[in-house]
């Protein structure tokens, strides 16, 4: 698949337009760089390699203020520090992102210290202060859009739950404090870029399971909450592994 | 004529002739008790006193005669003929409505003193009679009822003159009066006018029948939810029935009637009632043919079936929603797909394909296999749209299935294919007996789709089209920008192209990217685009706050389901559909709705009639009737089309008869009852001549008074014989 997305160009644009493309959230004048910048890559080329979801396997970023953000449903703010206060403009397109019906992952990447998620917590306030985060339910769908899995999971462990903005029935915002980009990452000779602690390669996989449950999520929302698959995942339940 | 009378006065009220009167008799009185003991001239005394007192009275009442010139009035005599195409049944040789219209010449000659008002009585308020139909027997203004009460109530609520008796003329099988009517309740129905009712029988005997009585539904019908029907058939005029068969079929367009139920009935003393389940999957007008298998020896074999049309609704929408693989596309209509509280959504997407790693087991993976036999075999019918978007038939085993589903939309279900690379030709879909059902060719090309970013033309009948009224009162002509295109190839014949291609080509016509039509029953849309999302999140779409993407697929879903919002038209039958009778269809076209009404009426069922067709280039403004002529019994649809917009689909029935056959027995005993409760006479047609004619009334036209005598000769009178009675009371010694 993969070769295929890559060989042929002109495919890319009938069919690819509408598939995984993750973009970077940048604010305040930031640039993605750094240890995690092929994180989004192989975010995408992981859903491409495991599922049939098309991807685009290039990393785009964006910033909060400009048009471009509400041109896909989809974008990534990920960082390590706290961010500065958002300017008007960024609030002002971050605001209509979500209204319209985007979905944004926070992905802190210094879980440890938290000051990445708690500033951002602080400026999604400002931008939504209708919705405040609230706690996922363990049984919230994005737990088994395509894998069945118990707790979110990235180059830390984290804490099992996910906290999310809810709006109506859809999740908008998701916030991780796993460092879910960091137990992705790869270095241009194709290692991992960083070490997956304490569960190594067992974590780093359910890592990922976790990245394709998100792109998952992104693309089909609550598909798998249907009753249709009720039955089939009752059966499996019993089956699931800690 | 002059008659000729008196009275007592000319200018006094009857109360003062009344005082003058009593006065007089009490002088007498008087005059009696003072003489009563005298011998002396008693007698003269008595005789001039009552004279005097007469002629005083006389004097003050001044008495007159009175010439009256005038004339006779015959009696008005309204004669009520039963106008229900009960009649147009045959009766030894000769229709009812033959033998009425006799009777009705026949009271004419008779009653030549009369003034006869001939009505005609159906449903509702009796209307005169065409006075050309008396002469040429023709049957127009027929009714399927024959309501007598209300009738009657008509004649008794008018203002004018009342009739002095009413003549009903008519089988007796009345709508009302009920048949179980007690007396009073007879007497309530008919009584109003309080006059007598004369009945003339037109039929006695029933004919040797059997049929379809009444059919009653349970509740309305509701698109696949069970509908029982409860079908009465009765059996008449000495035939012997036992079991009979019953049928319920649909008629559908282009295909074989489908099977809905079928039972025996089993008829003791003359009638059946037999219950059969049905479940009607398609919403909107649906025709039902239900039809029994008469003995030999029946008569009337028209009501041996009725053709009846149901309105069916429905509940919620139940969309399948099928997709070869997740993308934003697929994420934006299942979102909009499930923000509609009115969609019951089944919706299955191909996560994994065989080459796929998901470096799991099966247990650790929330996936189901796609079910694409259960789905396209036993519950295909129960959807009322299928959308098939970016899937490929080869490869996920749809293609086996492809002819159910193009069964599917011929009987009435909804088909949207959505573009993407495994769409259309990309799929497997081109020479398939899906693409027949599909409102665009798929030439079998090498190319499936085009790569190359375009923006979609709105054509005419886009621009016309109320299914996409909402978007372009959003953002005009403006479309977004597409990535590509499928290759779609010319629209079939009846389709309508709304988007085209502003530079690929379909022979030598714009290449379709969105295409509306139809497939027997059904209907089926054709995207030819994965990139219509954009109206849902994009730039563009941020400007109406994404509402677009809702008002295209509310626009394309609404009309794929026959949502009369999305049709340009509305399109009703004005009456009833009765063989023999002509049918006209009402049209009225929606605001902003421009063009020539185009309007073409085909036979249901397997081999179509040839199209009946209807024109009218200029229409004026309104509603617009447009006349059929007569139609065979059956089941119709008939399409219009407002200009350019995409045809406006209405079924129909035709039966011959009608309600009005169902029963063919008539009822003499309750004309007789109707008599005899109103002081009538019941009759039958022969023996109209025994109906006596109400007796005329006098008419005066000018009364002249005359006083007998001058009032100054009747004081000169009275003066006289006071002063005679009062000589003779002298002479008898009083004072």
């Amino acid at each position: 698949m993969l070769a295929l997305v890559l060989a042929a160009p002109e495919a890319q644009a009938f069919g690819q337009a509408g598939a995984f493309h993750p973009r970077m959230l940048l604010t305040g004048g930031a640039k993605w760089a750094g240890v995690r910048g092929s994180a989004p890559g192989r975010w995408a080329w992981e859903l491409v390699r495991r599922t049939s979801a098309p991807a685009r396997l290039t990393t785009a970023e964006v910033g909060a203020d400009q048009p471009a953000l509400v041109a896909e449903p989809f974008a990534i703010w990920a960082g390590q520090h706290a961010v500065a206060p958002l300017a008007a403009s960024e609030r002002r397109g971050l605001e209509q992102f979500i209204r319209l019906g985007g979905l944004l992952i926070v992905d802190d990447n210094d879980p440890e210290k938290g000051d990445f998620g708690r500033s951002v917590r602080r400026e999604l306030r400002r931008v939504l202060p209708e919705s405040p985060p609230v706690r996922l339910d363990p049984g919230h769908v994005v737990y088994k859009t395509y894998y069945l899995i118990d707790r979110p999971v990235g180059r830390v462990l984290g804490p099992p739950h996910l906290d999310a903005i809810v709006r109506g029935k859809n999740a908008q915002v998701l916030f991780l404090q796993h460092d879910l980009l960091g137990a992705l990452a790869r270095t241009p000779g194709g290692a991992w870029a960083l070490e997956v602690k304490p569960g190594g390669a067992r974590q780093r996989e359910h890592a990922e399971r976790l990245a394709v449950n998100l792109a998952m999520y992104l693309l089909c929302s609550d598909y798998k909450d249907d009753q249709v698959h009720a039955p089939w995942l009752m059966r499996r339940g019993a089956h699931r592994r800690p | 004529m002059n008659t000729r009378s008196w009275a007592f006065s000319g200018d006094l009220s009857t109360s003062e002739v009344i005082a003058v009167g009593v006065l007089l008799a009490l002088s007498i009185v008087l005059l009696l008790v003072e003489l009563r003991r005298r011998e002396r001239l008693g007698g003269a005394i008595a005789a001039s006193g009552i004279l005097g007192t007469l002629m005083l009275s006389f004097a003050v009442l001044r008495p007159v005669r009175v010439t009256i010139r005038g004339s006779m009035v015959g009696p008005r005599v309204v004669v009520l003929v039963d106008q229900s195409r009960r009649l147009l049944l045959d009766n030894q040789g000769r229709t009812r409505r033959q033998r009425a219209l006799d009777a009705v010449k026949q009271l004419q000659r008779q009653f030549s003193d009369a003034r006869l008002s001939v009505l005609g009585f159906g449903d509702g308020k009796a209307r005169p009679l065409d006075p050309a139909s008396l002469k040429t027997g023709d049957s127009a203004d027929l009714t399927a009822d024959s309501d007598l009460a209300a009738a009657l109530s008509g004649l008794a609520e008018s203002p004018g003159e009342r009739p002095r008796a009413v003549v009903v003329v008519s089988d007796g099988r009345l709508a009302r009066p009920a048949a179980g009517a007690d007396d009073q309740a007879l007497r309530h129905a008919v009584g109003q006018l309080h006059v007598p009712i004369d009945t003339v029988s037109v039929a006695e005997k029933a004919p040797r029948d059997a049929s379809i009585r009444a059919v009653h539904a349970a509740g309305a019908a509701v698109a696949h939810q069970a509908l029982v029907l409860t079908v009465e058939i009765g059996c008449a005029g000495g035939l012997d029935c036992g079991d009979v068969p019953v049928r319920v079929r649909e008629l559908r367009h282009g295909v074989k009637p489908a099977l809905l139920a079928k039972g025996v009935a089993h008829v003791e003393n003359g009638s059946a009632k037999l219950e059969l389940s049905i479940t009607l999957e398609r919403a909107g007008n649906r025709v039902v043919e239900i039809s029994i298998d008469a003995p030999d020896g029946d008569t009337i074999a028209a009501n041996d079936r009725r053709i009846l049309t149901f309105a069916v609704t429905r509940d919620r929408i139940r969309v399948l929603h099928v997709a070869g693989r997740p993308t934003y596309d697929v994420r934006a209509l299942r979102m909009w797909l499930k923000s509609d509280e009115s969609v019951d959504l089944v919706a299955f997407f191909i996560l994994r394909t065989d080459t796929d790693d998901p470096g799991a087991s099966d247990n650790e993976l929330a996936l189901i296999p796609f079910p694409v036999n259960e789905l396209f075999t036993e519950h295909l019918p129960s959807f009322d749209a299928v959308v098939l978007q970016d899937i490929d038939a080869v490869r996920y085993r749809l293609a086996r299935h492809l002819p159910e589903l193009a069964h599917y939309v011929e009987s009435g279900g909804g088909l949207i294919m959505v573009g993407g690379p495994s769409s259309f030709i990309g799929g497997g879909y081109a020479g398939t007996a899906l693409e027949r059902v599909l409102p665009v060719k798929l030439p079998d090309s090498a190319r499936p789709f085009d790569t190359s970013a375009f923006v979609p033309r709105y054509t005419d009948a886009g621009r016309a089209a109320p299914a996409l009224h909402s978007l372009r009162e959003l953002y005009g002509d403006d479309l977004p920008e597409m990535p590509g295109s499928n290759t779609l190839g010319a629209p079939r014949k009846g389709s309508i192209v709304l988007w085209n291609h502003p530079d690929r080509k379909a022979g030598d016509q714009p290449m379709p990217v969105l295409a509306l039509g139809e497939a027997g029953d059904g209907r089926s849309i054709a995207l030819g685009v994965d990139g219509t999302h954009e109206l849902a999140f994009s730039e563009m779409a941020a400007k109406a706050a994404g509402r677009g993407y809702g008002a295209l697929w509310d626009g394309l879903l609404g009309w794929l389901m026959r949502d009369p919002r999305y049709e340009a038209a509305r399109v009703q039958l004005v009456g009833d559909c009765i063989t023999g009778e002509p049918t006209t269809l009402e049209v009225s076209r929606l605001p902003g709705m421009q063009g020539a009404i185009d309007l073409s009426v085909e036979k249901l069922g397997e081999d179509p009639s040839k199209p009946l067709s209807r024109h009218i280039d200029k229409p004026p403004s309104g509603s617009v009737k447009m006349k059929l002529g007569s139609l065979e019994p059956g089941g119709y649809t008939a399409r219009v089309r407002i200009g350019a917009a995409p045809a406006t689909r209405f079924d129909f029935s035709c039966e011959k008869g009608g309600e009005a056959w169902a029963d063919s027995r008539p009822d003499p005993l309750r004309l007789d009852r109707i008599a005899d409760v109103t002081g009538g006479r019941p009759v039958t047609s022969g023996s109209v001549g025994e109906l006596p004619q109400p007796a005329s009334t006098r008419i005066a036209a000018e009364r002249h008074v005359s006083p007998m005598l001058p009032a100054w000769a009747w004081a000169l009178l009275a003066s006289l014989a006071l002063g005679t009675h009062w000589l003779a009371r002298r002479r008898g010694g009083l004072a």
